[in-house]
């Protein structure tokens, strides 16, 4: 029995409806179409999409039941909260479309490509079961690999777009081993069958359980962009059309943390395993690497690559303390949803400066504040929100899991570190993030002129300070909206 | 565990092996995706020989969607080589250095 009403089911409807009819009104059209055209019915699908989600969470009808009876999706709070999310930097990078693809050739596969990659992105959350989570990690990749590679005649994207495609597809790889091994030890590929039937396995199949959790670690880290599997990230992301990173840095980042959260997590609560410490010594290499090697940038996307790559680090803290704090994986929730704003924002504003004024070298955004204002408003507040400076939405979440690991101290004594590199991260990130800052600032540009900035680009700015700051103000809602995402994952998974 | 299961996994962890030697020493990028396809089809192997020892009909439907699902990558991964080749006239990957940091 299917559920039609239920919140993924729509979801799969409504966007991959938009996304298949798409490149059909291309064909059909006699007139090619401006691009803004298939960017507004992209905007509208997505629109209508997150109003579905936000409304089926207000009117309280999210119900963690199954909606398969061979219990393959649930539609509950932890799926509502990843879709809400990853709606939100899908429709960032719609909007930053519509001055980037202008003039550009085939709009209408471009929007199509991306909303098939957002269904793919909140499918993932919602799924329980590794054969749908499989398939929902292909819909969210397949589609990025093309989109990477789209300026076509432009080198750089080429490039980009084969070293993703090579690590993704070895990503996938590696998963689907796990998964195989996971299957033979448990016999089911339901994700809370195979964790309690994990934590029932005899002391000789123990190693090949700690392989396939190895697996997936190393499957969803090459999208997470953990340290040792990090590699691909800065290239592409600096390589791909701008507006496409921020949908890989601010969406298919957040899906393998949705992953993660529904497996990984799980598994080492079930498991009771030393993976915790592994996932703790991954944070703090790749909160480290990050931000060191972002200090040496003197590329805006490249920066903002290996600033995402830190950010990771931090969230990953939330996941590694997670079964010996009540808090942790609500921070790491919590500043899922902000480093998916903060770093967008950050990632809309450098498209922004590449589209009008085509530079993309740090020197060479000397006097931006004069030139372009509002963009560079939007990109200060974005940067001083992933340095944690109070009172922007990133302290409040940094604060929480840094406040977690603490907690977490009173039963594993290596937590409290976490925290402090953490910290000292933060402070090491303030430093590139202010370098920038004072050049866009205080230090004289080439020129003074005020130059026309694009509309789109200004209705991102606009939505990112008001969501910024307003959190930063008020971060009561958001705190208890991740609150009631937590339970919905532990019920679902250690359930037989 | 059965002797005919041990047999099946051990070609499986072998092709694992190869796919990763591939990866890690070949620089060619049609290589390195046959390299991928080894490792997921080492998967595929492992998933359909525990399925013939377990009572559902989990296994194989999984092997069906990873068997597809791998088609629908190589198609794309393809296609980005063949535009990379136009581009370049070589897919070494070790030759693609125009990003750097």
């Amino acid at each position: 029995m299917i559920d039609f009403t239920s919140t993924p089911i729509i979801l799969t409807i409504i966007l991959g409806a938009v996304g298949v009819i798409l490149p059909v009104i291309n064909v059909i059209k006699k007139e090619k179409g401006s691009s803004s055209f298939y960017g507004a019915i992209t905007l509208g699908a997505l629109i209508a999409a997150i109003g579905f989600v936000a409304y089926q969470i207000i009117a309280d009808k999210v119900a963690p039941a199954a909606i398969f009876s061979e219990n393959v999706l649930v539609d509950d709070m932890f799926g509502s909260f990843f879709a809400i999310t990853m709606l939100i930097v899908s429709i960032m990078t719609t909007v930053g479309s519509f001055s980037y693809m202008r003039g550009k050739a085939h709009p209408a596969v471009y929007y199509s490509l991306i909303l098939l990659a957002s269904v793919g992105m909140v499918l993932i959350a919602y799924s329980t079961d590794l054969v749908m989570l499989l398939v929902a990690w292909e819909l969210m990749s397949i589609p990025t690999y093309v989109l990477a590679g789209f300026m076509k005649k432009d080198p750089a994207s080429n490039e980009a777009a084969l070293k993703y495609f090579l690590f993704g597809a070895l990503s996938s790889a590696i998963i689907i081993y796990g998964i195989s091994i996971a299957y033979g030890l448990t016999g089911s590929t339901n994700i809370a069958q195979v964790i309690s039937g994990f934590s029932h396995l005899g002391p000789d199949m123990m190693p090949l359980a700690l392989l396939s959790v190895a697996m997936f670690i190393a499957g969803f880290g090459f999208k997470m962009g953990l340290v040792p599997f990090h590699m691909w990230l800065p290239d592409t992301y600096e390589g791909a059309p701008t507006t496409i990173s921020t949908l890989l840095a601010a969406g298919t980042k957040k899906a393998g943390f949705a992953a993660a959260l529904r497996v990984i997590v799980m598994g080492t609560v079930a498991l009771n395993l030393e993976w915790t410490f592994a996932l703790g010594i991954i944070a703090i290499m790749t909160m480290t690497v990050g931000n060191i090697a972002a200090i040496m940038q003197k590329n805006i996307t490249r920066m903002l690559a290996y600033s995402s790559i830190a950010q990771a680090g931090y969230i990953l803290i939330g996941l590694s303390i997670a079964p010996y704090s009540q808090i942790g994986i609500q921070a790491a929730l919590f500043h899922i949803l902000n480093h998916a704003v903060m770093k967008g924002a950050a990632f809309i504003a450098a498209a922004g400066i590449i589209t009008t004024l085509a530079v993309s070298h740090l020197d060479k955004i000397r006097g931006l504040g004069k030139r372009m204002p509002i963009t560079s408003i939007g990109l200060v507040v974005s940067l001083l929100a992933l340095a944690g400076v109070p009172p922007l939405n990133g302290f409040w979440s940094k604060l929480m899991l840094f406040g977690s690991a603490i907690d977490a101290g009173s039963v594993v004594s290596w937590a409290p570190y976490l925290a402090i590199a953490g910290v000292l991260n933060s402070a090491l990130s303030l430093a590139y993030y202010g370098w920038m800052i004072r050049k866009m600032y205080f230090e004289e540009g080439e020129s003074d002129k005020r130059v026309k900035e694009p509309k789109s680009i200004i209705a991102v700015m606009v939505f990112s300070i008001i969501f910024i700051v307003a959190i930063g103000v008020y971060p009561d809602p958001i705190i208890q909206f991740t609150q009631s995402a937590v339970p919905s994952i532990s019920t679902v998974s250690i359930a037989p | 565990m059965s002797n005919e299961l041990i047999e099946f996994v051990l070609v499986s962890v072998a092709l694992l092996a190869i796919g990763i030697y591939g990866l890690a020493v070949k620089r060619n990028a049609i290589r390195m995706l046959f390299a991928i396809e080894m490792i997921v089809n080492a998967a595929n192997l492992n998933i359909v020989a525990f399925s013939r020892f377990i009572p559902n009909s989990q296994g194989q439907t999984l092997a069906l969607f990873s068997i597809a699902i791998a088609a629908a990558e190589v198609a794309v991964g393809l296609a980005l080589i063949i535009v990379a080749y136009r581009m370049y006239k070589n897919i070494d990957i070790a030759d693609f250095r125009s990003l750097k940091g």
